[in-house]
């Protein structure tokens, strides 16, 4: 018995041995073969799940230009990508090549050493390819760290049915006759119903594409002339809850809490309620139109709004690609962000997503191209107006992850009810207290 | 005799070292990070001592979710448990056809917290959810539930017990069904009512598998962040930022590992001494 006892013991002893052992013991290895020069190299590239059907004609065009690398597509959720890229580049992680950068948040991943400085890998004359303000927010300390792959506008597109229906006139397409936020109101009290008598508005007159997102929202704050943050992007105090801060979230609160002619929706459920005929007036970036046109929608568009005696104020900075500093494989990267951003993917990306495009040679071509005068096409030509007329970029700062995230929290707040002063000033001193660490390194 | 001595710590050994890899080193890495800086601007990691601590302690929003975290714990562990017991004590009855039943009530526990989140999401919307929509149809008003700072917190708590329920109901069923007939019978003849069958025989029998169930409830729902993350984010108005939110925010979404280690080994502690009390309080004397 005793015996056997031992012998199980031993047993079990051998087989831990064997589990936890690294490697079995040194067996006669063929020797190492010459590199293969052959041999594709495969990068990876996290790009952004709303861009999956674009995004992978661009990777096919350029795995078909060049066979030697092959990307590997990762899609992550809009709320997610962010996280998923501080896990992976705080960890040092190499399995990431190429990754996508919300364009605020390049000076605060450039500190973090997360990306590897463009100029050398795309060549010097790149950055005169993009349109200057571009090319501004994706540098740091001079240096480009992150390529733009489009900029961005906001348009403000109309269901032609419902307005129709409530007999209110089409809203102009020229920017000279664009509707004041104040006209926004009164027409979309009209718009809005209650279709099924349950005592709450099924249809809504208005609302924003990105419902509770300081991308859009913030225009409202600078249409009142409000500043979010210090100049040197360190203090929110006295800025992010300013009166005119303050003031132009009151506006926002009263759409779904007043006037209810906003719906309480997720930004994710925003575009559907358009589709849908749930909502006349949605205000949202051109990359909506190819949903909006495969929906076969009765549509028009027209400029983005402001206050009376306000200032002219559009949203702008869209997504841009960056190297991982980690990544071995620069150079095949580098590759494909220069396709991506300049070479042929630029126009396949440009045709196929609907973004206003960065590059001036597309630009120069919406410009040129009559069929760009036209309608629906004619949404370009007025998103380049007003990326270059009106455009306002949001802060600048190291700790923009922290600003808008609490921002974000604060509107949804204020779209749930709470008093927008409250919830702004709670915002600024929590974005304070998170940006204390950021003050040592910002000179 | 040495042989003997040694022999049960050769077969505990493998278990050991388990414990050691995936337990203590865990804890322990945890307990080292919480001493230092963030990394991410500086080329390496700096030693800050009680740093994190000292900052945890004059930060408001410390302890506020540490508020919401003992306010979530002292409505969710009691509910759960007693909810649990009921259903068991349903679930045991000698009904024909009990099975069914059983089964029913355990589907809840197969559904994935993030399945169950997006349901519960969809049903408590303020815009066309169908729970508003039967309150409406009552002709009462519609509430906020997830949107609503005073409404969340009781939401997830409703979300959490209709997951967690059925799961707990098991292990308490099981230790109902180990309670000898024979101490029923022998109760019965005494004249014993139904109560007092249950205050003087099912109670002290259950005692070991409450102590389980109180304990095991008590360590999840202290780390449970997953519903607040995917329903509220925290919100609105902080109402929902329990501290495992709070520290996996720190460390995954603004980088500062120090700060969210400090407030792990501050739950730690804090879930420890609520365990020793369970344990100490609920100790079954036979």
């Amino acid at each position: 018995m005793k015996k056997m006892k031992w012998i199980a013991v031993c047993a079990g002893i051998s087989l831990l041995a064997a589990g936890c052992s690294a490697k079995p013991e040194a067996q006669p290895q063929p020797a190492a073969k010459p590199s293969d020069n052959a041999a594709p190299v495969e990068i990876t590239y996290l790009a952004n799940s709303s861009w999956e059907k674009p995004i992978k004609k661009v990777v096919d065009a350029f795995e078909k230009e060049n066979p030697n690398i092959k990307v590997n597509l990762q899609l992550s959720p809009t709320t997610k990508l962010t996280e998923t890229i501080e896990i992976k580049l705080a960890s040092k992680a190499q399995d990431l090549d190429v990754i996508s950068v919300d364009v605020p948040l390049t000076m605060g991943y450039a500190l973090k050493g997360y990306l590897e400085p463009l100029d050398a890998l795309l060549g010097a004359d790149a950055k005169s390819k993009w349109i200057p303000s571009a090319t501004e927010a994706g540098s740091y300390q001079g240096q480009l760290m992150a390529a733009p792959m489009n900029s961005s506008s906001v348009v403000l597109f109309y269901n032609k049915d419902l307005l129709q229906k409530a007999g209110v006139a089409f809203p102009s397409d020229q920017i000279n006759y664009r509707m004041t936020w104040e006209n926004v109101v009164e027409v979309a009290k009209k718009l809005s119903a209650d279709t099924n008598g349950d005592g709450q508005n099924d249809v809504f007159g208005f609302s924003f594409d990105q419902v509770g997102k300081a991308y859009q929202l913030l225009a409202l704050a600078q249409s009142k002339n409000a500043k979010p943050l210090s100049d040197d992007g360190l203090t929110a105090k006295g800025y992010t809850n300013s009166p005119e801060m303050v003031n132009a979230f009151q506006f926002y609160s009263d759409l779904f809490n007043k006037w209810k002619i906003s719906p309480k929706i997720k930004r994710e459920e925003a575009l559907d309620y358009f589709i849908s005929g749930k909502v006349a007036l949605f205000l949202a970036s051109t990359q909506n139109m190819p949903r909006i046109k495969d929906a076969g929608m009765n549509f028009g568009i027209a400029p983005h709004p402001y206050f009376e005696g306000g200032k002219i104020v559009t949203p702008t900075g869209s997504w841009h690609v960056g190297i991982s500093k980690y990544s071995t494989k620069k150079e095949a990267a580098a590759k494909f962000v220069q396709f991506l951003t300049l070479g042929k993917g630029s126009k396949i990306w440009f045709d196929e997503n609907g973004a206003l495009p960065a590059s001036k040679e597309l630009l120069d071509q919406i410009d040129k191209d009559s069929k760009y005068q036209e309608f629906p096409n004619n949404i370009m030509k007025l998103a380049a107006s007003e990326a270059r007329e009106t455009a306002a970029p949001r802060p600048k700062t190291p700790g923009y992850l922290e600003w808008e995230n609490n921002v974000n929290k604060a509107f949804e707040d204020i779209k749930n009810g709470s008093d927008p002063k409250k919830a702004l000033d709670d915002a600024a001193a929590l974005i304070d207290n998170q940006l204390k660490k950021y003050q040592s390194v910002v000179k | 005799m040495k042989k003997e001595t040694i022999a049960p710590y050769l077969f505990l050994l493998p278990a050991i070292v388990g414990l050691g890899m995936f337990k203590l080193y865990p804890v322990l890495s945890g307990l080292r990070q919480s001493f230092y800086a963030p990394a991410f601007l500086q080329a390496s990691e700096t030693f800050i001592g009680l740093k994190n601590y000292i900052s945890l302690f004059t930060d408001p929003v410390f302890w506020s979710s540490l508020k919401i975290s003992l306010l979530f714990n002292l409505f969710v562990n009691p509910i759960q448990i007693f909810l649990a017991f009921m259903l068991a004590l349903l679930l045991n009855s000698k009904l024909k056809h009990i099975g069914i039943f059983r089964g029913i009530h355990f589907v809840p526990v197969a559904v994935s917290i993030p399945t169950a989140c997006i349901l519960w999401n969809i049903m408590l919307s303020p815009e066309q959810g169908v729970v508003n929509s039967v309150l409406v149809g009552l002709g009462l008003e519609p509430q906020p539930f997830l949107t609503g700072s005073k409404q969340a917190l009781a939401s997830i708590i409703g979300i959490a017990t209709w997951k967690g329920v059925g799961y707990w109901a098991i292990f308490l069923l099981a230790g109902l069904q180990e309670v000898p007939e024979s101490l029923y019978e022998a109760s019965s003849m005494d004249g014993a009512s139904r109560f007092e069958q249950f205050k003087q025989v099912t109670f002290p029998m259950m005692k070991r598998s409450l102590t389980f169930v109180a304990v095991s409830v008590t360590v999840s729902n202290f780390l449970l962040f997953s519903p607040m993350y995917i329903l509220t984010q925290g919100g609105p108005e902080h109402s929902t930022n329990v501290l495992m939110l709070e520290s996996y925010n720190s460390a995954f979404l603004y980088s500062d590992t120090g700060r969210a280690s400090a407030i792990v080994i501050i739950l730690l502690l804090m879930t420890l001494c609520i365990v020793a009390l369970q344990f100490k309080f609920l100790k079954a004397k036979h």
